[in-house]
């Protein structure tokens, strides 16, 4: 424990720079930008910055595209809660109570508990990340390559028995996304596979160019003509800060929602989004009142925003500890960790103790800095949210072209990302998930890897998976989450889906 | 109705399948190994056709209930969405060619102005000066190259 305060301070001393700072302050504002933005979300985001970091050491890099994930959780709620409309799919419930609370002149404090609730959530889960992240750092040295290939299995498993759509539709995705993500070089004999014969597919296909095709440009085409009259609340903001009363109303949720965002976004393939639907059901379920929730009742805004918040940092930890994300952000972000040169996993925090602790400390700094500047930008945010959409949808257009052209500097990247467009959209009307499909497309050459090398340790047999205790574990796991859906009809991401 | 809803779902599971095979057809040209040293072509012919098996469950699904309808397809403006996608891959062509300043005011003012029905003379104001804003940020300020073109900008 001790150890681990002593760690924060250097991580403080290191987030404290003048040049981090300013680039925390850039991921926080743009990443807020791009919360309240509908149409643009903060995996896109990641993306497209990510040629613009390479410039940059990478904790800063790190410490700005972290800024943007969290970022957008604050900038979601403002769409929300004013437009009705989710700025992030992470803030869907948020429109809930948060709109129907802006329609009763109480706008103000919608966008105040959010801010103070995401605040309070945010700091917990920097707090949970300093204690759980380095245990669970050590205890994946034990880790082979049967264990991890056992646990990416798993995250990818609880993916699909989350979606909100089909479950097989979503475990398509994900083999989808596997299928992908080998594509290129064989990691053991170097055979071209799937490349037909195009020389810049031998290293595989980019990660920016598949997410700027299926989140950015796919979004905007899907958007076309739908979101162009949307009603920007036109009342004056007043009361910014909750009174008494809302804050008596919105402890408690905030505090529930805080625990169950950390410790659910701490499973790999949960997410933010699941756990802030779980919130508000449980809130909904405890309260004295249901009845006024969908009504404009605070603890629907304000437990569901801390969730979110909280789910963000506790996505961190399976990412820092051990090197496996479990969102589609994350798994970006584990991309962006590889092109700095710096090995995800177990001995990150060992290795490189600058970046994790300096990140950390950061997240820290960047939650501080969004509720004091989130606030009082609130009017600049609804200015913002008054540019006619054409306008935005033809800037994410171009930002992606150039986010993708310029990893590479190749025009390839470029067709890839017009032609992910094209899937992103059919697989949104075909009512196909495009999240497994990137989670398990980062994952897919670990995966392999993983599997490879674990049949050539067992000379082929498949019992090294079930021989080994915890391999076992998350086999297990897995396939209960699989089978499961066979005994009942209830599933946990469609039964939300539904209800709400 | 409820048979078109049918089928475009099932018609999604029939094109799944036809990926899966063609995949595990790949793998097998590419070599599988043995499960004591897996090959280059392993991984995906055991993804093809565990993509193939899930595909004929929706399939099968698609056919035996409506409830996996797809959205509201008919909402979508398929034409301008072509466009838009035709006028993407133009740019890719010809990014290099003619350089990134030239190539992105005519795809910004195609946009705004042939796409979004924006006045031409507001287009082509905002094309010019998000194309001089990119330039300066990504070019000057983040040292990105862009491509310059046979005109040199």
């Amino acid at each position: 424990m001790l150890e681990s305060l002593a760690s924060l301070l250097y991580g403080f001393d290191i987030a404290l720079q003048p040049q981090n700072l300013l680039y925390c302050f850039i991921g926080v504002t743009m990443g807020t930008l791009v919360g309240v933005l509908p149409g643009i979300g903060p995996t896109a985001t990641i993306a497209l910055l990510l040629p613009a970091t390479f410039s940059l050491n990478p904790i800063s890099a790190i410490i700005m595209l972290s800024g943007i994930c969290y970022g957008a959780m604050y900038g979601g709620s403002t769409t929300s809660i004013l437009l009705n409309i989710p700025g992030e799919a992470s803030s869907v419930v948020t429109c809930f109570d948060g709109y129907q609370m802006a329609r009763q002149g109480r706008a103000g404090a919608a966008l105040g508990i959010s801010a103070f609730g995401s605040f309070i959530a945010g700091t917990f889960s920097i707090f949970g990340l300093i204690l759980l992240a380095p245990t669970l750092a050590d205890f994946a040295l034990k880790f082979g390559p049967p264990e991890y290939f056992a646990l990416m299995v798993m995250g990818l498993t609880v993916v699909a028995y989350l979606a909100r759509k089909s479950m097989a539709k979503a475990l398509m995705m994900a083999v989808f996304g596997i299928i992908l993500g080998c594509v290129g070089l064989d990691p053991i004999t170097a055979t071209p596979r799937f490349t037909f014969g195009i020389l810049e597919l031998a290293d595989g296909i980019g990660i920016a160019p598949v997410v700027m095709g299926l989140f950015g440009i796919a979004e905007v085409l899907e958007n076309l003509g739908v979101l162009t009259k949307a009603a920007v609340f036109a009342g004056k903001l007043k009361g910014l800060f909750p009174n008494r009363e809302d804050w008596r109303r919105s402890i408690g949720p905030i505090t529930r929602g805080s625990l169950l965002g950390f410790f659910l976004g701490l499973l790999p393939g949960v997410g933010a989004i699941v756990p802030q639907f779980l919130s508000y059901a449980l809130e909904k379920k405890l309260s004295r009142h249901p009845e006024q929730f969908g009504n404009g009742a605070i603890e629907g805004v304000a437990s569901p925003e801390a969730c979110n918040n909280a789910a963000v940092g506790g996505t961190f930890i399976p990412l820092l500890s051990l090197g496996i994300p479990s969102t589609a952000m994350t798994a970006i972000l584990l991309g962006a960790l590889m092109i700095y040169g710096l090995t995800p996993g177990p001995l990150l925090i060992k290795n490189s103790p600058d970046l994790f602790w300096g990140v950390i400390a950061s997240m820290y700094i960047g939650n501080l800095m969004l509720l004091i500047l989130n606030l009082p930008l609130i009017p600049l945010w609804v200015r913002v949210l008054k540019i006619p959409y054409s306008y935005l949808s033809t800037f994410i257009i171009l930002f992606c072209l150039i986010g993708a052209y310029s990893l590479n500097n190749s025009t390839t990247d470029i067709y890839i990302a017009v032609v992910f467009s094209i899937v992103g959209l059919l697989l949104k009307k075909f009512a196909f998930e495009p999240a497994p499909l990137v989670l398990a497309f980062v994952l897919g050459p670990l995966l392999e890897t993983a599997l490879r090398r674990s049949l050539i340790l067992s000379d082929g047999s498949l019992l090294i998976f079930l021989q080994r205790p915890i391999s076992a574990g998350f086999i297990l796991f897995a396939v209960v989450v699989l089978v499961a859906p066979l005994f009942s009809h209830i599933r946990l991401g469609r039964g939300l889906s539904e209800e709400d | 109705m409820k048979r078109t809803k049918i089928s475009t779902s099932g018609a999604s599971a029939i094109f799944w399948v036809a990926v899966g095979i063609l995949t595990c057809y790949g793998a097998t040209r590419l070599g599988l190994g043995s499960v004591t040293e897996p090959g280059a072509g392993f991984i995906f012919f055991w993804s093809g056709l565990i993509l193939v098996l899930l595909s004929l469950m929706v399939l099968v699904d698609s056919i035996r209930s409506a409830e996996h309808m797809v959205g509201d397809m008919e909402k979508i403006n398929w034409a301008k969405i072509a466009l838009i996608l035709l006028s993407l891959l133009l740019y890719a062509f010809f990014l290099e060619r003619l350089g990134f300043v030239l190539t992105t005011f005519i795809l910004l003012s195609f946009l705004l102005g042939w796409i979004e029905r924006t006045n031409w003379a507001r287009s082509l104001g905002v094309a010019s000066a998000a194309v001089l804003a990119c330039f300066a940020i990504f070019e000057l300020w983040l040292k990105i190259r862009l491509p310059k073109g046979i005109f040199g900008f």
